[in-house]
């Protein structure tokens, strides 16, 4: 090894990162992927928007119910009205 | 943290990180000349040094993989910054006062001129004086042939101290 290429080992030499490098290593090995927050927040989101269209519905149905059996009551009070007439 | 290796020995990740960081993001360092990029550059190659735990037998098996890791993870980020070293060797500022061999400036001088090099002879440099490989090392931790990383070592050398040469810094 000549002068420079001693010079060049010197000013080459290795140098350690900053303090905290393996906590931060270790903090990212821990860090749980954003793919699955991603992930869970569909699942969550589908999930709710699942449930409040069942919700939707059972209200629906219940309104129609409601609104046969108003239908009904009125037909059976115009039939036993039209029973009475005949007789 | 505690991972069974290829030959199912227990490997310490964490020894094994103490071992080897300074290698690790001395390449990124010397390579970019960006000390936060190195230092998330070095992060990223003990991430994947952890998922591949499994597939290494030992220490020195371990800091085969992660120079390779290093030099390729750098040489990507290089590309990815999409632009040659920040600092121009025409802008390399000439010292007030010249420095001579063993003065600490030179030394400076040298990391700066060094970083000005295109990709492939750079990281040869690095992997040469940094991390000592000889040659056959050299070509096959990057991938390339033997004779490129010879003549990219000499003409790199040269150049250096044509450089050195017209800023007055010589052998005494």
């Amino acid at each position: 090894m000549d002068w420079l290429e001693q010079e060049l080992a010197e000013a080459l030499a290795r140098k350690e990162p900053g303090s905290g490098f393996d906590a931060r290593v270790r903090a990212r090995i821990h860090r749980r992927p954003r793919w699955l927050a991603v992930a869970a927040t569909v699942v969550a989101m589908v999930g709710v928007s699942e449930a409040w269209r069942q919700h939707q519905g059972q209200v629906a149905k219940q309104q129609v119910m409601t609104a046969m059996r108003i239908a009904g009551g009125k037909l059976n009070r115009v039939q036993m009205h039209l029973k009475g007439t005949e007789q | 943290m505690i991972g069974l290796t290829a030959v199912g020995q227990a490997l310490d990740f964490g020894e094994l990180m103490r071992e080897h960081r300074a290698m690790v993001f001395s390449v990124a360092w010397h390579f970019l000349h960006d000390r936060d990029l190195a230092d998330e550059i070095a992060q990223d190659v003990f991430l994947s040094l952890h998922k591949n735990l499994a597939a290494i037998e030992t220490s020195a098996h371990a800091g085969f993989w992660l120079r390779k890791v290093a030099v390729q993870r750098s040489i990507d980020a290089a590309r990815k910054r999409s632009r040659r070293p920040q600092v121009a060797l025409v802008d390399v500022p000439e010292p007030s006062v010249r420095p001579a061999p063993g003065d600490p400036m030179l030394g400076g001088m040298l990391r700066r001129l060094i970083a000005t090099l295109p990709e492939t002879p750079r990281m040869a440099m690095i992997l040469r004086y940094q991390e000592d490989l000889d040659p056959t090392e050299i070509a096959e931790t990057m991938g390339i042939p033997l004779g490129t990383v010879k003549s990219h070592i000499q003409r790199s050398l040269a150049l250096l101290r044509e450089k050195l040469e017209r800023r007055g810094v010589g052998e005494r």
